[in-house]
């Protein structure tokens, strides 16, 4: 099966700091990785190569055979690729609903009734439909960020990225989270997750990376890696945070 | 909305439930005072001395409406070419930032009424000298039209603030903002389109409400090329009568009221899009 992202050597500096050197990575359709490592390791700057936020210095990406180049390129992987933010990014002036369909709307071209109707089903889906009217500044981080995810997920994306999710939310948030995460997962979307969830990384993740100082240090499935890490920076960082 | 009782210091009682947006501090409107005294004061000295208060309203009334054209058709312009020089300012593009940057530092560098005069005598002259040399006739012929200069020189020198105040509205909004909207797909005008700028239009409205204001006000500098605005007209009445204290008493009076107004309007308009965070 031909990976649906391709990454391959990717250097990328920010100044004089070289903050990723020289990464390649393949993810299959369907295949949850979940990327870990320390702060500063280049792991969310990675993420955010794979739909361009970033723009990289070095190296090459294709993401479900489009190649990271031109800007109607971009703009076209980024239709196929949603992402779910830290700070959950939404937009404050919208209502939810309109959050979900303001994209479906200017780029898929849907009707208001067509993107009112898929907006309604992800907000069931999400566990919030009553919260359709409500503006964002009503609701709760782990609500907002359900909303993030809905509205990522009204373009019919083929790959989520997840920017350390649930790092911005209060614990007993978390959860809420991480399940609709989670079914996302077994309905077999194709996810790249960039968190410190151990929990949702042994459930979920097909593959868990460890990145350190801009490079990929190991990579495995995650019982293997939590219980065999091979390498001593794994060994010092799962000492930290399991 | 609020979820905690303000309870005021002296009194330890919650706070009287004002409606929401009035103003706390004051006990009454003194918008409406200010507006009622202005405006009887001018109905008053026009009906009980109409030799010459009565004349000078008559006289100017063609100046209000000049003076009331430029504003707004300039204020029009001004949102425009503000919004394209304050996108050029943010611009990553080298060349756009830099004619953005170095119009706007040349003119606000340069007193608004020199730029009138250089758009009033100069730039016509310009264009005749190089219609003539070019053997151009159209060119060569060239006359300005003084309101049309104007609106063109008071729209050029306030673009430049108001590019300012653009640039400064669009970056209060979160980084983050322009990120999900870009990876959703929409491209940069898209983003700009449906979700920085609506957001920083609520930022901006007080300034540009003041820069719409200011703009009235400088609007008398016309009068210097050729443009029967109130004041030209009120220049003309004082000169014909030898009446200067009751005529800059007339024209203080009606460029009071209009502010006024507009500042009443700001104000409303503030209101209606408050952003409901």
């Amino acid at each position: 099966m031909a990976p649906i992202i391709h990454i391959e050597n990717i250097h990328k500096y920010f100044g004089t700091v070289h903050a990723l050197r020289g990464v390649s990575l393949d993810v299959d359709p369907g295949e949850v990785v979940v990327i870990i490592g320390p702060s500063g390791s280049g792991k969310s700057t990675l993420l955010r190569c794979i739909n361009r936020l970033e723009e990289y210095d070095e190296g090459s990406i294709v993401v479900d055979n489009i190649p990271l180049d031109t800007a109607e390129n971009i703009n076209a992987v980024r239709t196929e690729v949603g992402m779910v933010f830290q700070s959950f990014n939404l937009f404050p002036h919208l209502s939810v609903k309109e959050n979900i369909m303001l994209a479906q709307r200017i780029i898929r071209k849907r009707s208001r009734q067509e993107a009112d109707e898929v907006a309604r089903e992800l907000l069931v889906k999400v566990g919030i439909p009553e919260k359709a009217e409500s503006f964002p500044s009503q609701l709760s981080g782990g609500q907002q960020q359900r909303v993030a995810i809905a509205r990522a997920l009204a373009m019919n994306p083929k790959i989520m990225l997840f920017d350390e999710p649930t790092s911005a939310l209060d614990p007993e948030m978390i959860q809420e989270v991480l399940d609709v995460m989670l079914n996302l997962a077994r309905e077999g979307m194709t996810m790249v997750v960039v968190s410190h969830e151990m929990g949702f990384c042994r459930a979920a993740a097909h593959r868990t990376i460890l990145m350190d100082e801009g490079i990929i240090i190991e990579e495995a499935a995650p019982d293997v890696l939590f219980t065999r890490p091979q390498h001593e920076r794994t060994k010092a960082f799962l000492s930290k945070v399991l | 909305m609020e979820k905690t009782k303000e309870i005021s210091p002296t009194t330890g009682a919650s706070s009287a439930p004002y409606p929401r947006g009035m103003p706390r501090s004051l006990p009454f409107d003194s918008w409406w005072l200010l507006v009622a005294v202005v405006v009887s004061a001018i109905i008053f000295l026009a009906t009980s001395q109409p030799d010459p208060y009565r004349r000078i309203l008559l006289f100017v009334r063609d100046g209000v409406t000049v003076t009331v054209f430029v504003t707004i058709s300039s204020f029009v312009l001004t949102l425009i070419g503000g919004l394209i020089g304050g996108l050029g300012r943010l611009s990553k593009n080298w060349l756009i930032n830099g004619i953005a940057s170095v119009y706007v530092e040349v003119v606000r560098g340069i007193p608004a009424l020199v730029q009138l005069f250089f758009w009033y005598y100069a730039f016509p002259s310009i264009v005749k000298n190089l219609g003539t040399t070019l053997n151009i006739p159209f060119m060569a012929n060239y006359l300005a039209d003084p309101i049309g200069m104007a609106i063109l020189g008071l729209t050029f020198c306030y673009s430049a603030y108001m590019s300012e105040i653009y640039r400064a509205g669009i970056q209060s909004i979160p980084k983050g903002q322009m990120e999900a909207a870009r990876s959703l797909g929409m491209n940069y005008f898209q983003s700009m389109r449906y979700v920085i700028l609506p957001q920083a239009v609520r930022v901006i409205l007080p300034p540009v409400g003041n820069e719409f204001i200011s703009l009235l006000k400088d609007s008398s500098l016309v009068s210097a090329v050729a443009v029967p605005d109130i004041t030209r007209r009120g220049r003309e009445f004082m000169s014909a009568t030898f009446t200067p204290i009751e005529t800059w008493t007339m024209v203080g009076l009606l460029y009071l009221t209009m502010t006024l107004f507009s500042t009443r309007l700001v104000t409303w308009m503030e209101r209606r899009t408050r952003l409901e965070r």
